[in-house]
Parts: structure tokens; sequence; C-alpha cells
């Protein structure tokens, strides 16, 4: 994205290869530095005009909602191939998901359930995340109209750090019933999200940037943060920059959430301020999370959750994964075929007001679907 | 002079394809039923390379199988030809037209002995550059109802084409001693070895074969064969074995089943595409296409403009319906690639109407009315 910070040294190809072997287990790839990762440049899989793309359906609903993806792809005609890889319970599974990963740069993604909550089993959520160094979670929170939500015209950008802060899993009991959890915050992914925000507002025509913090009270780890977005504002002075306490960033939201535009913040900060603005624009269904390092993308539900209770019931909302393909579209340069299917879904849910029973509507997941691809196909234009 | 003439002629039967068409009575009904119906902006544009020898007969045939299925492509065409400078269109305009259309369907190009104008390069190979059409991908498969020495071939070669012993530089250094430099780049090396690796994924392939003759040439093809070992350990699911060329031309006539998916440098690609074409039918019967980024030419797999035959009305155009069925199937029309590949099988398997290079007496028109007759709606 805008921000890479450039950090590529001609590795040879085999270092890499040899770091990825099959002897490391998620749980040491967890533990690895949330620190820059440097990868040598594999050739792009873009061939003929279509681009190949990791699909990890992952648990719960997630492999019902990427059905529905495909078979939207399908009438819509975009140019991706999909390579699908489930997760099991095997950490093998995990290591081919990410080689495949690194292969495509590109992949769109369920959520994965952890269910241990044992310590030596990490969630490959964040293995995940942290081992391609996907810095950087961008959620754009955009009203329906024609959606009941508690707030209207809801326009926010939430930009939030990803691998570091309170997801560091440094955890110990050094004495015993006492245990020490560590928040790691480095200026280095301070920096780097910041200049990503900036860069962010500035090719979108935002306005403003805020930096959620809590330094009054972590004032090295989150001051650090602030300090850093403070320094990084000075090099775009068009954008205007201020900073807010996140407890008093969340009362904000629910009562005015209209003064905000685009926020960073640390990574737990972001997992609750998400979720909040979620909610106050209709659930968990709707809205697409973009995740971005300097070479790999994934995209996925907004918020991550699972949806086990509702999985094969024909229930969950399929918007929140079409809109991540969309955005993956999008981020590959299929503007066409993401507007094709973006319209489709705006006119499906804002128009003709065909919505799930989270949405406080009567229709089944495929009906939907089946609205969205009659939608596509009445469209003016077959990109291909 | 007479070489003009002969040129224009070719050119006005191409103009005056589109007309005649127009002549042919077709039953078939229109796809709308199917819903995909048919508005003017949603019509997809292709660019057409009729070619060398038969090259205009053989679009001609595919022209009448689409306009006969109701196919929603217009052709952008261009005469393209090293043998005819004068009347070729200049490769800028071509490769911009290929460029904005992304798609293209291109019969061969003949590629002379001697060079007119003392350049190394060909008009192919100045295409390929143009557009780093890098991969060309040849599909060979056994045809329904052309018996062979051979049964169940099922390979897929494809071949580095845009450098190796193809880059053109030659020289002579002193009288008598030429020189002919043979280029070998990681970059390059690793861009195909990853192509067709994602090719196998794409397609659930089992197997890549990287052809290579890495014990003479053990620098060049050395780190060809090293890209595609390293590639290798990215697709763990995907099982991967070296053959030296020579062995594996051996193997192909021998034993030519044991093949999936082949990933050659420029030169041996060229052979082992010809090889294992002359397996399955020969020259009019298989398909391949040339990828590059952004763009496809489709184009029939072994290269041969059949000169000889050029009017007589003999060639197979399976070749180039399979090229235009694969377009049909890239461009999102997929329903229109099946109906026109199953047509052919059926012709084929009928085996009532064959070309004479698979043993039957009918010509090329009397094919493609057969594969017309054979189109059908698929079930809906």
């Amino acid at each position: 994205m805008a921000s890479r910070v450039i950090l590529k040294k001609p590795l040879e190809l085999g270092k890499i290869l040899f770091r990825n072997q099959s002897t490391m287990s998620a749980f040491e790839i967890q533990h690895k530095t949330p620190l820059i990762k440097k990868v040598a440049a594999i050739p792009v899989a873009l061939y003929g005009g279509r681009h190949a793309v990791t699909m990890l359906p992952g648990g719960g609903i997630g492999p019902e909602l990427m059905g529905y993806v495909r078979e939207v792809f399908k009438y819509a005609g975009a140019p991706v191939d999909f390579e699908v890889v489930e997760i099991g319970d095997e950490n093998t599974d995990l290591e081919y998901a990410l080689t495949s990963i690194k292969r495509n740069g590109v992949a769109i993604k369920g959520n994965i359930e952890t269910k241990s909550e044992s310590a030596s089993v990490v969630s490959r959520n964040v293995a995940i995340r942290n081992e391609l160094d996907l810095f950087v979670n961008v959620l754009h929170c955009k009203s329906y109209p024609g959606v009941p939500a508690r707030q209207k015209d809801i326009d926010i950008v939430i930009i939030r750090q990803n691998t570091e802060g309170e997801y560091a899993m440094l955890e110990h009991e050094s004495v015993d019933g006492v245990i020490e959890s560590m928040k790691v915050v480095t200026t280095s992914n301070s920096d780097r999200v910041a200049r990503f925000a900036f860069e962010y507002a500035k090719k979108n025509g935002r306005k403003k940037v805020t930096t959620i913090h809590k330094a009054n009270i972590m004032k090295l780890s989150d001051g650090l943060f602030l300090e850093t977005s403070k320094r990084i504002a000075k090099d775009y002075p068009e954008i205007e920059h201020n900073d807010m306490i996140i407890d008093n960033c969340c009362m904000q939201l629910v009562s005015k959430p209209h003064q905000f535009d685009v926020m960073i913040m640390t990574n737990l900060y972001g997992s609750i301020v998400s979720n909040v603005v979620c909610g106050l624009i209709g659930g968990a269904g709707l809205l697409s999370g973009k995740n971005y390092g300097d070479h790999y993308a994934i995209f996925e539900p907004g918020t991550r959750n699972t949806g086990t209770a509702i999985a094969g019931k024909n229930i969950a909302n399929p918007i929140a994964m079409l809109s991540a393909s969309v955005a993956m579209l999008k981020h590959l340069g299929h503007t066409q075929h993401a507007e094709l299917i973006q319209r489709a879904i705006e006119k499906t849910i804002c128009e003709e007001k065909i919505h799930t029973p989270d949405l406080g509507g009567t229709a089944k997941s495929t009906d939907v679907v089946q609205r969205i691809i009659d939608n596509i196909l009445q469209a003016d234009i077959r990109p291909w | 002079m007479s070489l003009i003439a002969r040129n224009l002629s070719k050119v006005l039967v191409q103009a005056s394809g589109t007309a005649t068409l127009r002549s042919l009575h077709t039953t078939l009904p229109t796809l709308s039923e199917t819903g995909l119906s048919e508005r003017p902006d949603t019509r997809i544009k292709c660019t057409l390379i009729p070619g060398d020898g038969v090259g205009p007969e053989l679009v001609y045939s595919v022209q009448e199988v689409f306009k006969a299925a109701g196919v929603p492509v217009d052709f952008e065409s261009y005469f393209f030809s090293e043998v005819n400078p004068t009347l070729s269109a200049p490769l800028d305009t071509v490769a911009d037209s290929i460029a904005k259309n992304r798609v293209c369907l291109k019969g061969i190009l003949a590629t002379p002995d001697y060079s007119h104008t003392g350049e190394l390069q060909t008009l192919n190979m100045k295409l390929r550059n143009a557009l780093d059409l890098y991969a060309n991908v040849v599909h060979v498969k056994s045809l329904p109802g052309v018996r062979r020495r051979h049964e169940g071939i099922d390979c897929v070669i494809i071949r580095e084409q845009t450098e190796g012993e193809y880059s053109a530089l030659e020289h002579e250094s002193v009288k008598g001693v030429v020189e002919c430099l043979k280029i070998v780049t990681a970059k390059k090396s690793q861009r195909i070895a990853k192509f067709a690796f994602d090719y196998a994924t794409k397609n659930s392939r089992k197997k890549v074969t990287a052809v290579h003759k890495a014990n003479i040439m053990k620098l060049g093809d050395g780190l060809f064969l090293r890209s595609c070992e390293e590639m290798a350990k990215l697709y763990p699911k995907i099982e991967f074995e070296r053959m030296i060329v020579d062995n594996c031309t051996m193997q192909m006539v021998s034993k030519p089943q044991q093949f999936d998916v082949m990933v050659t440098p420029n030169l041996y690609g060229n052979i082992v595409d010809n090889l294992a074409s002359g397996l399955v039918g020969g020259a009019g019967v298989v398909a391949g296409a040339s990828y590059s980024a952004n763009c496809v030419v489709f184009e029939p797999g072994a290269r041969h403009t059949y000169s000889e035959a050029v009017g007589k009305n003999v060639a197979n155009p399976t070749a180039m319906l399979l090229c235009s069925s694969k377009l049909l199937r890239h461009v999102n029309l997929p329903v229109y690639g099946d109906m026109i590949r199953n047509a052919v099988d059926q012709v084929l398997k009928d085996g009532k109407v064959r070309t004479k290079d698979i043993g039957g007496q009918s010509s090329t028109q009397e094919f493609t009315y057969a594969v017309i007759h054979n189109l059908k709606l698929p079930r809906t």
C-alpha cells in the first residue's frame, strides 16, 4: 500500500523457504518478533488478467459465506481464481495456508476458530496476521441507507495496528499468583500505521485523523503511539489531526459519531471501537475489514466473529463477506467488477430492502444472494 | 507483383467474410432463454490476427460458428504478417489493440528462414516481447474418435517464450564462427515456474515436470532447474520431477500418459509441443494460448501455417475452434465455450465428418457446418 516502508533486501528465495519449514510450530511463528519482516519478492500470481487468490473459509458460517462469494463472482465474471485452503486442527494446514497466501499475495478469509484456551495454543487468526506482517487493519464503517440502525449517515474509517500492542501474546506468571501480560508498542510499527493512515486520508480525500489512545495512564507505551502519530501528522499539514482518550472516544461514538473521520489506534482499542461502530450501523453482518502488510493483503468480514451458532441455518448475513470480496476486487484493480457487485448489494439491501433476520428482515441468506445475482445480471455492463 | 495480388485477394476474402456470414441459415435458438440475453453494450471485443497460410480459412470457420451460436464477441481484425510486410499492420497498432482488448485470437505467422530486413527477431517474437507474452500453454489431449498410437494423453506443456535460445542474439565474431547466445535469467525462470505451479494448482493437477538439459548446460539450464526446484517448495501438494529433454522426448513417444504439467525453457518447449501434438493428431487439433500478466493470445498449439493447402479447403479447423472455446471460457462466457467444445467433440466422436489430416475426406467447410449442426444449448 501507499505507506510502504521499503525494507526489501534481495534475499534468496531459499532462505524464506527454509524459514517456513514444517519444523516450526504456529506457536513459534507467533512468538517471532512483531517487527518488520523481510521477504523476497515472489512473482505476482496474475495471468492473462486473472488473479489467483487464496480463500480460507474458516469455521462457523465461513464456508457458506464463501460459497455465496464464489456464486456471485461466477455471475459477475470477476477474473479471480480461488485456491481454497481448509484449515482444520492441524498446524500443517496453517503453514500451507500461509505459503499459499505468500504465493498469491492476496487472500479472502472467514474467521478461523481456535477453540482451545490453553496457553500453548495460539489464535491462528493472530498467527496469520503476525507471520504475514499485516500491520494494519482498515475498517470502513459506512451506513447503508435503508438498514435500520441507531445512527444514520455514519462514515468512519477505523485504522488499527494489527500485530503488536496487547496482542503481542507475551504473558507469564512471574511469581505464583502474579501474572504479567505485556503490551508492546514499537516506534517502527506505530510509524507505519500512522503513515498509512495519513496516506489513506490523503488519497481518499478525508479531512481529519484522530488518534485514539490511553496515554494518560500508559504514558510510555500509548505515549509513544501518540507521539509518533503527532510527528507524522506534521508531514501532512492539509489533514487535521487530533487525539482522544479511548473511554471518551467510546462515549462520543455512541452519542455524536459524526465528528469522526479517520481514526487510528492500537490493537485492542481497535477491536473495541470497531465493534462499537458496527453495532451502531447495523451489526456484524454488514462490514468488511482489510488487512494490509507491505507485501500481502487479507480481506475478511469486519468484526471477527465465526457465527458458529447460526451456521447451517441459512440466516447468516452474506453482506459482510461480499463487501470483503468487493474490497478485494478493488485492491486487485478490477474496479468495474467491484462496482458491479457493490451496486447490486446496495440495490438489494437499500432499495429492495431484502434483509436477513439480523437486520430485522425475514429473508434467508440465499434469498439475499439470489437477489444480488439477479441485480448483477440486470446490470448494463458485462466486464470480464 | 503476384505476391501483392495474392495478398489483396486474401484481404478481400477476409473482408467479405463477415458479409457472407449473414447468408448462413441457422435454426439455433438464441441464448436469451438461458438468461444471457444480449444487449449491445455487453459485447466483448477481441483482436483477431488471421495469420498466414490456412489461417484466414480457419478464422473464417470460427467466425461462422460464432455467428451461428450467437456469441457476443466482436472481432477487431488485423492483417499481420512477416512474409507480406507491405500489407501488414504495424506492430504497435496490433499490440495496442491486444493490450486494450486483453484477448486475441491468432492464426500462425509464417517465419521465413531469411530475414528481409536483416533483423534477427521474427514478427512473432516481436509481438511476444511487445506484450510480454511469456508463458505458452499447450494442452495436449487425446480427442474422442481420433484413433492414434496412444490413448488417454492429457498433458499441459508450459513454455517460457521470451528468452532462452529465442533471444535473437547471434553474431559472427570471426569469419566462419557464429555465436548464438542463449539467455536464462532467474527472474523469468521463477516467473514461468510459478506460472506452471499456479496453473497446476488452479486446474487441480498432480505433478509438474521440469524439462531441462542441465547436465550439459550446467549454468544456463541449471539456473532454470534451480528456480523450478525452489518454487516447487512453495507447493508441497504438487509433485515435482525433473527430466532431461532427450529422455523426455523418448518418454513422450513411448509412455506419454505419465506426463501431467510440464514446464520447459523456450526451445525444448517448442520441440515437445510439436512432438506431443503429433501424438494426438497433428497441428490441426491442438489448441494453445500465450499469457502475459494482463492479456492472453489464443493460437493453435503447434505452429504450422500449412501453406501448401491454402485455398484447397482441406485444413482442419479443430485447433482454432478449440482455441475460440478456450477464449470464451476466459472472457467469462463459459456457456458458449462449452457449447462449441461439445459440438467439436461430438463431430469428432461421430466420425462421419473428418478432414484429411485425421483420416477423412471432408472439407474445412463441411466440418464447420457439422460443428454448427451439433451446437446444442446447454441444459439449464
